[in-house]
């Protein structure tokens, strides 16, 4: 703080300021990032997931139908947390049992039995940029389930008349799937995909539960009463106060979000609407 | 017959009945009074006075625009620094701060505002013709909402109100993740989360309480599937839309 700013404000709101810029609120601010990163990364994959099942649902074989039907109907039939906390675990144990395969002796594996992982040198320990990937695919996987739902439905209301205008120029099935239906399906999509991408927003609030430092584990320890024996009590339990800005923080994200998707939703039904009218 | 009971699947289904059941107080105790007070609010959304609607509508906003995640943790610890100045003395705390209390207290706050948005969103279908005929007939406003509002709006709200109840009972499952866990009172995730620690197993524990959650909500969809059928059979065949699992609002 300079001594300039400090006089001309005060020294009140010259602590304040150097109250919550301090190293410990920096760390905070900077994991904003996780967040934020989860939202983009697993939205990208939720897309990904969301056309494969789509892709699935359409499919011409009755056993890959099956398998997106399953997927679709499945994962929304139970709660988010849940898949968010199974798949990274169940992915770390399969990976672990794969590489136990090759790594660990069978005496090793009889003498660990009941114990996981099978035999010591089989652990994989994820720090937190594994853990952050991980969580970022269980999001895509989650909100893929929706967004397989809403493609599914943008590619029914896409217009018939294109796709056999298409068919009728001698295109293959996948040249119509490709260069026509998916690329007509997107404005139909818009809607609910604003829709996927709110609660995805939310769903990020969820990363703490993966061990990764984010922002809800930084509310939870700056908030936490803070006693020094040498000094006292610092200060009294301010939790509320750090989840009040986080609450206050999603709120203007998806107020931002609903900005951004009007402005899409203007510039891409652009040749749409005087197309009808 | 002991091979069957001796599976390991059928243990943890058995083990988890009890855990289930802190789900469905949790849903069940939230979902008529947040009915109620969502009903309440989107006729206050609807009020004229704009002090009114502008109020129920940031309100209904910021509970649908934030994570019940946050919600939870954010109304504990308000409920917490206000443990010694309020609850302590008046002997309240026990019951303040127990999660039996707070869990059903926050999901109400936030339910309301999910299915208040639905409601509002029916009030404003309802078709404006039979409005007003039934105010031609000279019916009062209170006849009005009672004869043609009400059963219109309830009827057009059903199948994304039925999509608000089963993703609020998904939702029970965020509650002991942030509001302390005492005692034996667990909900499955937590359950399911005790029984992992012990073995590692996650394939086994967490599909369990998955089936849990599946058969319960297909339970809630039909039971509510049901009653729409009731609402709606005076309707030509196909002139009301069916009932769908897709959700357009939820946490």
């Amino acid at each position: 703080m300079p001594d300039w700013l400090t006089g001309f404000l005060g020294d009140d709101v010259g602590f304040w300021l150097g109250y919550i810029t301090n190293g410990k609120h920096l760390a905070f601010y900077s994991a904003f990032r996780f967040t934020l990163g989860a939202a983009v990364l697993g939205s990208v994959f939720a897309l990904f997931c969301g056309l494969g099942g789509a892709m699935l649902l359409r499919s011409r074989f009755a056993v890959l139908r099956w398998i997106g039907f399953a997927y679709a109907n499945i994962v929304r039939g139970v709660p988010d947390v849940l898949f968010f906390l199974f798949f990274p675990l169940a992915f770390e144990q399969a990976v672990e049992w794969v590489w136990a395969q090759r790594v660990c002796s069978a005496e090793d594996i009889a003498a660990n039995t009941g114990h996981w992982p099978p035999c010591p040198a089989a652990n994989w320990f994820l720090s937190t940029p594994e853990y952050f990937l991980l969580a970022c695919v269980s999001l895509g996987i989650v909100y893929g389930a929706f967004t397989t739902n809403v493609i599914n439905g943008a590619m029914n209301a896409v217009p018939s008349g294109q796709l056999e205008a298409a068919r009728a120029f001698g295109m293959s099935d996948a040249q119509v799937m490709r260069r026509v239906h998916i690329r007509q399906m997107w404005i139909y999509a818009l809607p609910g995909l604003s829709n996927v991408w709110m609660l995805l927003i939310k769903a990020t609030s969820l990363l703490s539960l993966l061990q990764i430092q984010d922002v809800v584990f930084y509310a939870d320890r700056l908030g936490a009463p803070n006693f020094l024996r040498s000094v006292g009590l610092i200060h009294p339990d301010w939790r509320w106060h750090y989840y009040l800005v986080l609450f206050i923080f999603y709120i203007l994200v998806t107020m931002a979000s609903e900005r951004g998707f009007a402005w899409l939703r203007a510039k891409a039904g652009h040749g749409l609407v005087a197309e009808e009218g | 017959m002991d091979l069957f009971w001796n599976n390991p699947f059928v243990g943890d289904l058995r083990t988890l009945f009890v855990p289930s059941l802190f789900n469905l107080y949790f849903a069940f105790s939230s979902i008529p009074i947040g009915f109620v007070l969502a009903i309440a609010m989107a006729l206050l959304r609807q009020s004229r006075n704009p002090v009114v609607s502008r109020l129920a509508g940031a309100y209904v906003y910021a509970f649908r625009g934030s994570p019940l995640f946050i919600q939870l943790f954010m109304f504990y610890s308000i409920a917490l620094s206000l443990n010694l100045s309020v609850w302590k003395p008046n002997g309240l705390d026990v019951f303040v701060l127990n999660p039996l209390f707070l869990g059903p207290f926050v999901l109400i706050l936030n339910t309301t505002a999910y299915a208040a948005e639905i409601f509002y969103g029916a009030l404003k279908a309802v078709p404006r013709g039979e409005t007003e005929a039934a105010r031609a007939f000279g019916m009062s406003n209170l006849q009005v909402f009672r004869t043609v509002t009400w059963p219109n709006m309830i009827r057009l709200a059903w199948p994304a109100y039925t999509n608000e109840v089963v993703f609020l009972f998904h939702a029970t499952a965020l509650v002991y993740f942030s509001l302390p866990v005492i005692d034996e009172q667990k909900d499955l995730m937590n359950k399911a989360g005790e029984l992992f620690e012990r073995d590692y197993n996650a394939f086994l524990h967490f599909s369990a309480a998955a089936l849990y959650y599946l058969c319960i909500s297909i339970c809630i969809f039909s039971l509510f599937g049901l009653a729409y059928r009731r609402m709606i059979r005076h309707l030509s065949p196909g002139s009301a839309p069916g009932m769908r699992f897709a959700p357009k609002y939820f946490r």
